[in-house]
């Protein structure tokens, strides 16, 4: 082709792709063109102002690209997005969860204030109490605001409205997430707690586990004790999730964690974060192989699967 | 499957607009907004960033009257295109009854067009879906960029890509003149609700 026509097609292009939003191509065709120009400039007259503005161009492009980057992932959405979401994306069967279900979707979709408003009118309903009270927590934590959720904390702890049982659930709950973000505010326990402490308290399991409170799990830190009074934890990132099961890619060369586990070993302090929040649960290994073939051969394949959050 | 109210005599249908960013999913649905008029129900509504990409979704409700007694409500949805609202992508993507998926037939889109089909892939099956069981219509969007000189790829270079082994209707669209929308649209619900019916065992 004709070289000006070809340079003339690429910044056509480019026009074009903008104005689509396309803007990684458009920079790539800007580029290109620029290139071209530079190499036949003594053919092309006006080649001078012709670079300046392309430099321009991709100046421009490079500023949206790197808009659109730091774009946050959430946004405050108007009422008739929430009541959508709040409506649409709560599909439990039951319908006395269907409530409790749209807050928890509106919180996934990131409308922590509406979730919250949401969350405190279900803590009047016996049935949901722990659940709504939980979902609290991580929504304060969620937006970032560690010090809204000791300060709700405190004022449960004041009042009499939450079973103390409960309240020492989301004592653990809040403890430990403090302690994951490295804030070293100590939360008062609840009386029940303080008499029974070293106690383990008994675990939510599997089938009282709400697959709606499972969220998206990026990764996990696995603690396993090594003798009596030391421990280990390692962290993994998440390859792949099916609701509550969890897989991890391990590479052979972790021995002393693959030594410590097999199918059916219960890991008793497993951490998940998830981009809201992170949890401290316990999780069953249910499988564990070692893949054959492919660019990880040799590494091992291990599912998890999440017994209590 | 499709929310049945037997009490309420109503069938909600879910309905997905699919595919990778910036190919016309909107566009789609706000054509269909302007031409659908009488079995539209509501306000299209859009989730979207400050700029005019989809962050949660876009929904517009319909309503295609009675089907043995049962009232048919669709609900259209679309992703958000952008690689990184994976997450939200596929909890859009939950439940869903009929999927409309739209390509770009920009040639430099070629590679995001089959990752995108890759992508809906592996959401359906962690759904218990497949994708070779689900309604689904393919839609070649942005034909008219052909005739204004842009490299755009020919629909049998797409099918090939994408519609090999899927081997289900496709529709060649400019989501933006409004050209094709409406048959894939027709075409989808029509495989959806058949295979509701098949379902309901009707
Ligand atoms: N020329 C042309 N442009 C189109 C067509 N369809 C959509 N567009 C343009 O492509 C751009 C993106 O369209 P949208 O409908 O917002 O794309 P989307 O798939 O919803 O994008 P995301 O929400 O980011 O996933 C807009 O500038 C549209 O005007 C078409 O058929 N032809
Ligand atoms: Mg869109």
């Amino acid at each position: 082709m004709d070289v000006k026509k070809e340079i003339k097609s690429l910044l056509n292009q480019a026009e074009v792709y903008k104005s689509q939003g396309l803007v990684k191509e458009a920079g790539d065709k800007y580029i290109r063109a620029a290139k071209l120009i530079q190499k036949n400039a003594k053919n092309i007259g006006n080649h001078k102002s012709l670079l300046q503005s392309i430099s321009k161009q991709i100046r421009l492009v490079k500023e949206s690209i790197r808009k659109q980057e730091e774009e946050p992932a959430d946004r405050e959405m108007s009422e008739q997005v929430q009541e959508i979401i709040r409506t649409k994306f709560a599909f439990s069967q039951d319908e006395k969860r269907l409530e409790i279900d749209g807050a928890i979707a509106l919180a996934k979709f990131g409308q922590y204030a509406r979730a919250l408003d949401e969350f405190k009118k279900i803590l009047g309903k016996e049935d949901f109490r722990l659940e709504a009270a939980k979902n609290i927590i991580r929504c304060h934590i969620a937006r970032d605001v560690p010090d809204d959720a000791v300060r709700q904390y405190n004022n449960w702890l004041s009042e009499t409205f939450l079973p103390g049982e409960q309240l020492g659930q989301i004592h653990r709950l809040l403890q430990d997430i403090l302690k994951k973000k490295g804030i070293d505010t100590l939360l008062s326990a609840p009386e029940e707690i303080a008499e029974t402490e070293g106690e383990s308290s008994p675990a939510e399991t599997a089938p009282g586990l709400n697959e709606n409170e499972i969220l998206d799990i990026s990764s996990v830190g696995i603690t396993i004790p090594e003798a009596e009074d030391r421990s280990r934890t390692y962290e993994y990132d998440v390859s792949f999730q099916s609701g509550s099961i969890i897989n991890l890619l391990i590479s052979d060369r972790d021995h002393s964690f693959l030594k410590s586990i097999k199918k059916g070993t219960v890991l008793e302090q497993t951490q998940f974060y998830s981009p809201i929040a992170m949890f401290e649960g316990k999780s069953l290994v249910v499988s564990v192989s070692r893949i054959e073939s492919g660019p990880k051969t040799g590494h091992y394949s291990v599912d998890i699967q999440i017994q209590s959050i | 499957m499709a929310n049945i109210n037997l009490k309420a005599r109503e069938i909600e249908v879910k309905i997905v607009y699919y595919g990778p960013g910036r190919c016309g999913k909107t566009t789609n649905l706000e054509q269909i907004f302007k031409a659908f008029r009488k079995q539209v129900t509501g306000q299209m509504v859009s989730a979207d960033t400050e700029g005019d990409r989809t962050l949660y979704f876009d929904f517009l409700p319909m309503g295609l009257g009675k089907i043995k007694g049962y009232e048919v409500r669709v609900q259209l949805y679309t992703v958000p295109g952008q690689v990184k609202y994976a997450s939200t992508r596929k909890m859009v993507l939950r439940e869903v009854d009929g999927l409309v998926f739209v390509a770009d037939s920009l040639e430099v889109r070629r590679e995001k067009n089959m990752l995108s089909l890759k992508d809906l892939h592996m959401n359906l099956k962690d759904y218990g879906l497949t994708i070779f069981k689900v309604p689904l219509i393919l839609q070649y969007n942005k034909r008219d960029l052909g005739e204004q000189g842009l490299p755009v790829m020919p629909v049998s270079l797409m099918e090939r890509d994408l519609n090999r082994q899927l081997k289900v209707p496709s529709f060649p669209a400019s989501a933006i003149k409004g050209e094709g929308v409406a048959p894939t649209l027709k075409a989808c619900l029509k495989l959806t609700l058949q295979s509701l019916k098949k379902q309901l065992g009707w």
